[in-house]
């Protein structure tokens, strides 16, 4: 772009700063960014969050350890279990608490369940933004199986609180296996519909290829998990590198690519997708029969000893973290949570906008996988 | 690792505690003024991932607490060797009537919008950071929101029980 860096440094009249949402159509969210643009070209990206911010975290000290349950699922609401799970995590942590081995399978299972529709989603999201309407309804349609799943075993269609600290809430139904292996066989089935409709489409090609390109370097620099470093080729997957719940009990791949552009974290995600229903019907066959939770101290008395922990899991988006110190009190002294948007949506979406085309930011920023609560938590 | 880099660290720096939380988890304090230094030092031994940069209010003691979490990226793309699994908290204390600390971001690009929500949420002023403006809140606190003597419910009520209702 040799003019347009020429007319910028002659100071033209023809820089112009606009808004891109929260009302724009292409942004998905309640999230913001300004840009300054020269024609159609990007200069500067600024990213505008706090939309959301409802000081999730500050309103967690005021609570006791189990009343947080029904705030934490609320910081994200594409996936609402990873977060229970972090946060069951941490407490388990803290107050060194054990979970039965038949528990830790039924949540992988339940939070690889939540990965796909998660990933539908996003899915919906990124078809729909292209403008392959079909393919995002059929996606919609999908993850609303998945959701029936989740109705039947927790009672709540998105937000579930269905693990807690010590295992989860209840066991699988009856017949609750087979109902999963149908569900997924019947979304599964419709695989190489999605392959010939949109991931081998030429369309799909043309408009993501080479479009939010990130180096490798860059990533790592950039603080970048995920779909957006794994797309630059790096197996780094907390479920492999630190495996919690059942991830270390049966055998799976990390699906990476090479590029780091907005082609290959999508692709991505399709194959993660796929390894996560494979996953699904490993552990449905390895699970252990037992109890799927151990008591935990009455909750209305119950004080964690004082400490601090860092724990992390993997959500759909990348490495979910939580640093919560207690001292020693009913209620947490401080909650923190490290969410994958926050580094997508703020530092590596300012970087990977700079001389793009106005037309990309949506496709850009859908790819990156940012769903705005959680930045602003 | 753990307990080579406890001697390392402490052979080369001033005033550090080391203490070994459990097997991957391992706590540094550090003064407030080598905070910069140590967490270069440590970048460049290998731990290349800033997760978080949290912030604890202890205000019995008067003190703010500034805790950078760091984990390592896989070497070669491929594998995890076990002494990675090491994740690190260094913490620094600064005086909470006047905190004061250098800004990461030469080290790590991502500490910046984590340095700019500590500024807005808990008050503490990183010297170097190029724009120390507000992150997600658009009123004005006469205490920083996150500091643990601001009131959430005495605010809301003083804040919005004053605003008439629609009728009246």
């Amino acid at each position: 772009m040799p003019q347009i860096t020429e007319i910028a440094k002659t100071g033209s009249q023809r820089e112009l700063e606009m808004y891109f949402g929260p009302q724009h159509l292409g942004m998905v969210g309640n999230f913001s960014i300004t840009l300054k643009v020269e024609g159609d070209r990007i200069l500067k990206a600024t990213a505008n969050p706090g939309y959301l911010h409802r000081g999730f975290e500050k309103l967690m000290e005021y609570r006791t350890w189990i009343q947080n349950f029904p705030i934490v699922c609320r910081i994200n609401l594409v996936e609402p279990d990873h977060m229970e799970m972090i946060y069951a995590m941490g407490v388990e942590k803290l107050a060194g608490i054990e979970v039965p081995e038949r528990a830790d399978y039924v949540r992988s299972i339940y939070l690889e369940l939540a990965r796909v529709g998660s990933h539908l989603f996003g899915l919906w999201a990124y078809a729909n933004m292209l403008g392959f309407d079909t393919v995002a309804q059929w996606a919609m349609y999908h993850r609303d199986l998945v959701l029936d799943l989740f109705e039947e075993l927790t009672g709540g269609r998105v937000y579930h609180i269905y693990i807690w600290p010590g295992g989860v809430r209840r066991d699988f139904p009856k017949g609750f296996k087979d109902k999963i292996v149908k569900t997924l066989h019947s979304i599964g089935g419709c695989v190489p519909d999605y392959d010939d409709t949109f991931f081998n489409n030429r369309l799909f090609y043309d408009r993501a290829h080479g479009i939010g390109k990130l180096s490798q370097e860059q990533a790592k620099s950039l603080g970048a998990v995920g779909q957006v470093l794994r797309a630059t080729g790096m197996k780094y997957d907390i479920r492999r590198v630190e495996p919690y719940a059942a991830y270390d009990k049966v055998p799976w791949d990390v699906p990476t690519r090479e590029d780091g552009d907005a082609y290959s974290r999508i692709w991505v995600v399709r194959d993660e997708m796929i390894e996560s229903v494979h996953m699904i019907f490993k552990l449905l066959d390895a699970m252990p029969e037992g109890s799927v939770y151990n008591r935990i101290p009455n909750p209305f008395k119950w004080k964690i000893p004082p400490g601090e922990a860092y724990v992390r899991c993997e959500s759909s988006r990348g490495e979910l973290g939580l640093y919560m110190v207690s001292n020693g009190e009913d209620k947490p002294y401080r909650v923190h949570f490290r969410t994958p948007s926050y580094s997508h949506g703020l530092t590596i979406l300012e970087k990977v906008l700079e001389s793009e085309s106005v037309a990309d930011v949506g496709n850009i920023m859908i790819s990156l996988y940012v769903v705005a609560p959680e930045i602003d938590r | 690792m753990s307990s080579s880099l406890k001697d390392k660290l402490q052979s080369m720096f001033n005033n550090v505690q080391v203490s070994v939380l459990e097997e991957t988890r391992m706590a540094v304090s550090v003064p407030p003024g080598s905070a910069f230094a140590v967490l270069r030092y440590l970048r460049d031994s290998g731990f290349d991932h800033l997760a978080l940069v949290s912030c604890v209010d202890w205000q019995e003691e008067g003190e703010i607490e500034v805790v950078y979490i760091l984990t390592s990226y896989m070497e070669n793309n491929t594998e995890y060797a076990p002494e990675q699994k090491l994740h690190l908290f260094l913490k620094t204390k600064v005086q909470r009537d006047k905190p004061e600390l250098k800004s990461v971001i030469d080290i790590f690009q991502n500490a910046e919008p984590y340095e700019r929500e500590i500024h807005e949420l808990f008050g503490v002023h990183f010297e170097g950071h190029p724009r120390l403006i507000p992150l997600f809140l658009e009123r004005e606190y006469k205490i920083p929101p996150f500091r643990k003597d601001f009131d959430t419910r005495k605010y809301v009520k003083d804040t919005f029980d004053s605003i008439p209702l629609v009728e009246d």
